[in-house]
């Protein structure tokens, strides 16, 4: 009944490593990462993604199409930032004109203009390679950690046995109900159900999407009887949980979670004395006059 | 939460309150300049505050048999998150181009921790909501904004408090009241401020995020949510558990929406008129119209497959 991730034993960096200590190596760099929005420090962060993605021994057959969502993901969002300047009057006050672009016709006496200015194209690269550290950092852990392996890792993280059984179930979960929602959608094509060409006010648009999920809800609750019945007869839950594998951290799991901590700490002080703030060289603003 | 232990939690997330206050304390004098909004520190204080408040309720709440987890919550609670990570994913606007109506994107996924919350219970509802809003960010890659995952459990655990209560209507009644006085201010701060921007509406044919301001309808739309569920609550009066899951669920979203938007305030250096009506009033409004018509389609769904199990 469960659909898996892609997950295979390789020869890979993530593997090396215990799961719980690679958790927590992926929580601190994810949690740094937010502190900063300097190139240079981001830059850091992409350097760490990239030697992951490129030890993690994932063939691009594998898993071409989550790269090509990831990637055309980025570069729309960064190209909207550029387009827009959304997001970036957080970080930066005053904007350097590079050039500034006009279309030859106009729209009801509208002539669209787009201002390029320094500062937006250096946030939509900052966020480019923020966001790309981020998602692919964490598109690697279902292919390299073992889907045996997630309950005893939540539960080595500190959580109590039936969260971390929680934990482990919900990751289990997430591919069978991609899969039942794709087939839901197809037997509803196939009666003629078009998402895509919704009409009507927004009551009856909400009232239209109740064909793809309360089929896909409620097939999943009525499956997860045989689930609860298989846990209740092996006696889940009467007595503290033993778990069939046994990990056991090794010295390189400890300078893997210490560099984590280090990683951290140092993002936290750093962020804390006003480093990693939105970066524009002095060399851009003179050639552009500022 | 019968394996948890009650005073390390309270411990652990006092420690973080802690630490902070000594931050924001001892940080200026080392550092003139330090300002805690640019820092991604406060989201993870927030996060504090919001697990704190939700371990209040349980503690004072805690003989109640809504907080145990049986193995049937421990499934319901993996299949909540899954659901709603999956369908957050789907209909973010990334994978299928789901339409809008004057503002209103189409988000249907918020009916799952209400739902779940409901039926199944608080805890249940909680993890559904927080742990489903960090998976589905994680697939889709937008980062991690903790404190929204604390307010999408807080809206799947509140759904879910009606099962503390014994008497279900004079409950709804209140919660109904409550729910009246948070729309009705959110509402009126829109009308004086009519021309704040949007904060939540992302336009993919115009390219337009947080630039537009908010039309008529969004900003109505915890009106019309509000007029909806009160409908449902006493069109299907006999019905209580279909009124009593929309009444709650409308509760839960107006506070865990409620939580998320004000802690920007201090996270992102919003002014709380920006909070309430660029954020929360378009956030939280049209969650109540989807609360208001999935919610009871699911209900009525899961109660015939009931009776089909005979469990």
């Amino acid at each position: 009944m469960l659909v898996s991730w892609r997950y295979r034993e390789r020869k890979s960096l993530i593997q090396a490593f215990d799961p719980s200590a690679w958790i927590i190596f992926y929580a601190c760099f994810i949690v740094s990462t937010l502190f900063f929005w300097d190139l240079r420090v981001l830059s850091f962060f992409l350097a760490i993604a990239l030697v992951v993605i490129f030890t993690s021994g994932i063939k691009w057959r594998e898993m071409y199409r989550a790269w090509l969502f990831i990637c055309g993901f980025v570069v729309f969002f960064s190209l909207l930032t550029f387009l827009t300047g959304r997001g970036g009057m957080e970080v930066y006050e005053q904007e350097h004109t590079i050039t500034t672009l006009r279309a030859p016709f106009t729209l009801f006496k509208w002539q669209p203009t787009l201002d390029i200015t320094v500062e937006r194209a250096l946030f939509a690269l900052s966020m480019l390679v923020r966001v790309f550290s981020l998602a692919s950092m964490t598109i690697l852990i279902p292919y390299s950690i073992n889907p045996a392996h997630y309950g005893i890792t939540f539960h080595r993280l500190g959580l109590p046995d039936k969260i971390a059984y929680a934990m482990d179930l919900t990751m289990r979960f997430i591919p069978t109900f991609g899969r039942d929602f794709q087939l839901t959608m197809d037997a509803q094509r196939a009666r003629g159900y078009e998402i895509e060409k919704l009409s009507g006010g927004i009551i009856s648009q909400v009232r239209k999407l109740a064909p793809l999920i309360v089929p896909v809800t409620i097939h999943a609750i009525a499956g997860s009887e045989d689930i609860i019945d298989a846990m209740d007869l092996r006696g889940f839950g009467i007595g503290r949980r033993t778990w069939l594998v046994q990990l056991q951290y090794r010295r390189r799991d400890y300078v893997l979670m210490g560099l984590a901590a280090l990683i951290l700490v140092g993002s936290v002080i750093a962020s804390l004395f006003g480093f990693g703030k939105f970066w524009v060289p002095e060399s851009l603003l003179h050639m552009v006059g500022g | 939460m019968n394996d948890t232990k009650p005073l390390s939690v309270v411990i652990a997330l006092a420690a973080v309150l802690v630490v902070f206050l000594l931050v924001a304390w001892i940080g200026p004098i080392i550092n003139s300049n330090l300002q805690l909004d640019e820092t991604a520190l406060l989201r993870f204080v927030f996060v504090a505050i919001g697990l704190l408040a939700v371990f209040v309720v349980y503690w004072l709440t805690r003989e109640n048999t809504a907080w145990v987890i049986g193995t049937r919550e421990v499934v319901y609670m993996a299949i909540g998150a899954a659901l709603y990570a999956v369908f957050s994913y789907l209909f973010n606007g990334t994978v299928f181009v789901v339409p809008s109506v004057s503002q209103v994107a189409l988000r249907p996924a918020i009916a799952i921790p209400m739902f779940f919350g409901y039926i199944f219970g608080p805890v249940v509802g909680f993890f559904s909501g927080a742990v489903g809003n960090m998976f589905g960010d994680a697939l889709t890659g937008f980062g991690l904004s903790p404190q929204w995952s604390v307010g999408n459990g807080l809206i799947g655990m509140i759904s879910g408090m009606a099962a503390l209560y014994v008497d279900k209507k004079k409950s709804m009644n209140a919660v109904l009241s409550i729910s009246a006085a948070l729309a009705a201010i959110a509402t009126l701060m829109w009308i004086m401020n009519p021309t704040l921007a949007n904060m939540m509406f992302f336009d993919v044919d115009a390219g337009i995020f947080g630039d537009a301001a908010i039309s008529l309808f969004a900003g109505l739309s915890a009106v019309v949510g509000f007029v909806l569920v009160v409908l449902i609550r006493y069109v299907f009066r006999e019905n209580i558990d279909l009124a009593a899951a929309v009444t709650w669920a409308i509760l839960g979203n107006f506070i865990g929406i409620g939580f998320a938007a004000i802690s920007d305030i201090w996270i992102n250096g919003f002014s709380p008129t920006v909070a309430i009506v660029g954020e929360f009033l378009p956030a939280a409004g049209p969650n109540m119209i989807f609360a208001a018509i999935l919610v009871p389609i699911l209900i009525g769904a899961y109660n015939a497959v009931q009776r089909q199990i005979g469990r």
